[in-house]
């Protein structure tokens, strides 16, 4: 079965930088595979790699055996990949439900000349697209906000209303960038459930980039670590917990190792 | 206490002083007072009654500003910063007065540096008094005028009269718009079918009750809606910042003179024909220009805009092309469009520009509440993110850009096939300004405030013309005071007046720095 995402010797330079350095990477269809790696390892660059906000300098993005490389953002997106930003990135003016409907963009059909004439096509769709992003709304809770600012919302609802406007995409496969950063351990342990239920219930494929080492080693099927935008381990998290090259880059050597 | 009275009575002092001489050295002053003159004598140009109550009110005024500062002092305190506030601007405005008076006797001609200060100007700002006792005088007109404004300031504040009728007055505005009678007009079906005749009505018999001159007033205002209406897309739904709007507005203008009229080229073709032709044009000029420029963002966007709005105008005026477009003596002889054999003259026009109103705001109205819409807010707000949403960014803002033109290009045709003539200097620079304002003052993204907005705007300075060239100048102080206590705009629209809740929201309850500060841009 081929993997819904792939990445082959992908490689980001900003000048003199290598921010993403010849990485490899696979993810199997229905599974939650996490990034790791120290501040500043490249993630959320490999991210932006794959969603075609930059174009890598070499090496391949493979979406479904397809090559996605070189591809502008919203043609990606029209693909039925979705993600979500590391500093949430709502449209703060927009209520809840607006939100989610231009997540569903790239889903609907209806033109220029169907909004002005209020087709039965456009009349339609518009009411069908309504329906789902409250259906949605409903799913990450937040059912009953669905006409209030997203600035105006909670820092955790603000975090939801992102996924659930990430899945009005009707996404095969999702990017979460930190998506328990700021969140408290409770919080965090039901957003844990939330992705699995993701998985498990729309069977997505989900690309997690995480900090909460908890999170990755709780729900991952697969976990890779990125250090100055290499790949220095991948494997189960038991493998990974336990690679040296994982400790050091994480916490440095030992002091003795260091003196010798 | 008593020094921060004196302090604070000496700052205001010099402020209003240096405010005082500056109105008199535009010549502000004179316009006020030639205005007062004609409101309470019939007197001469430059007589001095109106010059003595214009330079009473200034000092009113200053002195009224006293007790903000040290009102809570009581009225000694009040007194004493007046006192000292007019012994500063008196003192100020009397050296002024001096300077030019010698000036003046000494038979230098000022005029030649400050175009205002004529000798009977000169003469009248002393109070024919001469130079001297002039001055004493307009030291002790301000003195007196400070001291009596900032006691009765004090007392206005006190009584807090202005307060209570500004309370009663939101009362009153509550209490009538939840009359039930007013509130079906607005929810019910029925009732909003009743409102909508009724305002079809008002309009259908406007025209007819209103002079030629009212109604080419109205027409203007009716061409305002539909340009402001256009930017009101690219601006305020889109977030494009376009200062070359004009361009397209000229387009349209020209696309009628040039195919209607019989000079320069002779073409003569119907104006029912030439008006979707010239809307058309608009719109292929707004997506040819945004191709390029569409890939800039922000202030970039809008000096590139300007720019082109330039290059159209100037083009349009330039004497290499004077037999292509008429130079800058523009097209005249455009003839008056024709419908079933009735000429189509200024009060047609309005209907006619009604008309176009109309289904601008049908057109306008639809697309904003649509998918459109959407994409052109969410564009508006985060363009990256927009196209993460599978927004394609350059086809929305070019859609923006397209329509926004068209727009604007109807606009153009019938303000050319109404006035019969066109040129280059209708097509300058402050329209797109003008339009901007409309759309800023009225409100972002709103259709009602954009109509209120082109309402104020142009209506406005027709009031003012009282006050002749220094309606600009009022015009504009109207404009920034109105910017500091509405920045929404008059008639907000729904999404901007929760924003603005929401921000003073906000500010109230200080809420906790956002645990996501300090995280990677994108």
């Amino acid at each position: 079965m081929t993997p819904i995402l792939e990445t082959h010797q992908l490689t980001k330079r900003f000048g003199g930088l290598t921010a993403v350095n010849h990485v490899d990477l696979a993810v199997p269809e229905r599974s939650i595979c996490s990034v790791i790696g120290p501040n500043g390892a490249g993630k959320t660059t490999y991210f932006n790699c794959i969603t075609g906000f930059y174009l890598p300098d070499e090496g391949e993005v493979l979406f479904c055996g397809e090559s996605i490389k070189g591809m502008a953002p919203d043609k990606i997106a029209a693909k039925h990949i979705a993600r979500t930003y590391q500093n949430i990135r709502l449209f703060a003016a927009m209520t809840a439900v607006e939100n989610v409907l231009v997540g569903a963009h790239a889903r609907l059909r209806s033109n220029a000349i169907g909004a002005v004439l209020h087709t039965p096509g456009t009349l339609r769709e518009e009411n069908n697209a309504l329906k789902r992003a409250l259906d949605l709304l409903d799913f990450v809770g937040l059912a009953a906000k669905s006409n209030e600012v997203a600035r105006n919302l909670p820092y955790g609802d603000q975090r939801r209303l992102e996924i659930a406007r990430a899945l009005a995409n009707e996404p095969l496969l999702l990017l979460l960038d930190e998506p328990t950063a700021g969140m408290n351990p409770n919080e965090t342990v039901v957003l844990m459930h939330f992705i699995q239920r993701l998985r498990d219930e729309l069977n997505l494929s989900i690309l997690l980039i995480e900090h909460d080492m908890r999170v990755v080693m709780g729900i991952s099927d697969q976990v890779t670590v990125l250090d100055y935008g290499t790949k220095i381990a991948e494997g189960t998290p038991e493998e990974v917990r336990n690679n040296p090259a994982v400790i050091e880059a994480y916490l440095g050597r030992p002091i003795e190792e260091v003196r010798q | 206490m008593t020094r921060a009275n004196v302090i604070d009575g000496l700052r205001n002092g010099a402020l209003l002083g240096i405010v005082t001489i500056f109105l008199c050295l535009t010549g502000f002053v004179f316009v006020i007072a030639g205005v007062l003159n004609e409101a309470f004598a019939r007197g001469d140009q430059a007589s001095i009654l109106g010059v003595l109550l214009a330079l009473t009110l200034i000092g009113l005024w200053g002195g009224s500003r006293v007790p903000r500062r040290s009102g809570a002092d009581g009225w000694l305190g009040v007194a004493i910063g007046g006192i000292f506030s007019g012994l500063v601007s008196g003192a100020l405005v009397a050296l002024f007065a001096l300077i030019a008076g010698y000036n003046v006797d000494a038979g230098v001609n000022l005029r030649q540096y400050l175009i205002a200060l004529s000798p009977d100007v000169v003469h009248a700002l002393t109070l024919n008094l001469g130079t001297m006792s002039g001055a004493l005088a307009l030291f002790g007109l301000m003195l007196g005028a400070n001291l009596i404004g900032s006691v009765f300031g004090l007392a206005l504040s006190q009584r807090q009269i202005f307060k209570s009728a500004w309370d009663k007055w939101s009362q009153t505005r509550t209490a009538l718009s939840e009359l039930p009678a007013l509130t079906s007009l607005r929810t019910h079906p029925a009732g909003r079918f009743v409102s909508y005749i009724l305002l079809v009505l008002v309009i259908a018999f406007l025209p007819l009750v209103l002079n030629q001159a009212q109604n080419y007033t109205l027409g203007t205002i009716a061409i305002y809606v539909l340009l402001g209406l256009g930017l009101n897309i690219v601006v305020g739904l889109a977030g494009l910042l376009d200062l070359g709007y004009v361009a397209f507005y000229a387009v349209g203008a020209y696309t009628v003179a040039l195919l209607t009229a019989p000079a320069p080229h002779h073409i003569m073709w119907n104006f029912w024909v030439v008006l979707p032709l010239g809307v058309l044009l608009a719109a292929l000029a707004g997506v040819m220009l945004g191709v390029p420029v569409l890939r800039l963002r922000g202030d970039y966007l809008a000096i590139v805009t300007l720019g082109f709005g330039e290059i159209i105008r100037i083009l349009a005026g330039s004497d290499a092309l004077i037999d292509v477009v008429g130079g800058p003596m523009g097209i005249t002889a455009i003839p008056q469009p024709q419908l079933f054999g009735i000429s189509i003259g200024n009060v047609q026009f309005v209907y006619m520009l009604v008309i176009s109103v109309a289904l601008v705001i049908f057109v306008t109205s639809r697309l904003q509440h649509s998918r459109i819409g959407r994409a052109w807010v969410a564009i508006r707000e985060d363009e990256t993110v927009a196209a993460a949403m599978g927004i394609s960014t350059l086809r929305y803002k070019l859609l923006a850009f397209g329509i926004g033109a068209a727009f604007a290009g109807l606009g153009g045709v019938l303000f050319a096939a109404r006035n019969q003539f066109t040129n280059p200097q209708d097509h300058v620079l402050l329209v797109s300004i003008n339009v901007l304002a409309v759309v800023i003052v009225g409100g972002m993204g709103s259709i009602p405030g954009v109509i209120l907005g082109a309402f104020v705007l142009k209506g406005v300075p027709e009031i003012l013309r009282e006050f002749q060239d220094y309606r600009i100048i009022l015009f504009g102080m109207l404009l920034v005071t109105m910017m500091i206590l509405r920045p929404e705009g008059l008639w907000p629209s729904r999404r901007r007046k929760l924003e603005m809740h929401i921000s003073a929201q906000e500010a109230a309850e200080e809420l906790p720095l956002d645990p996501s500060i300090g995280g990677e841009v994108f």
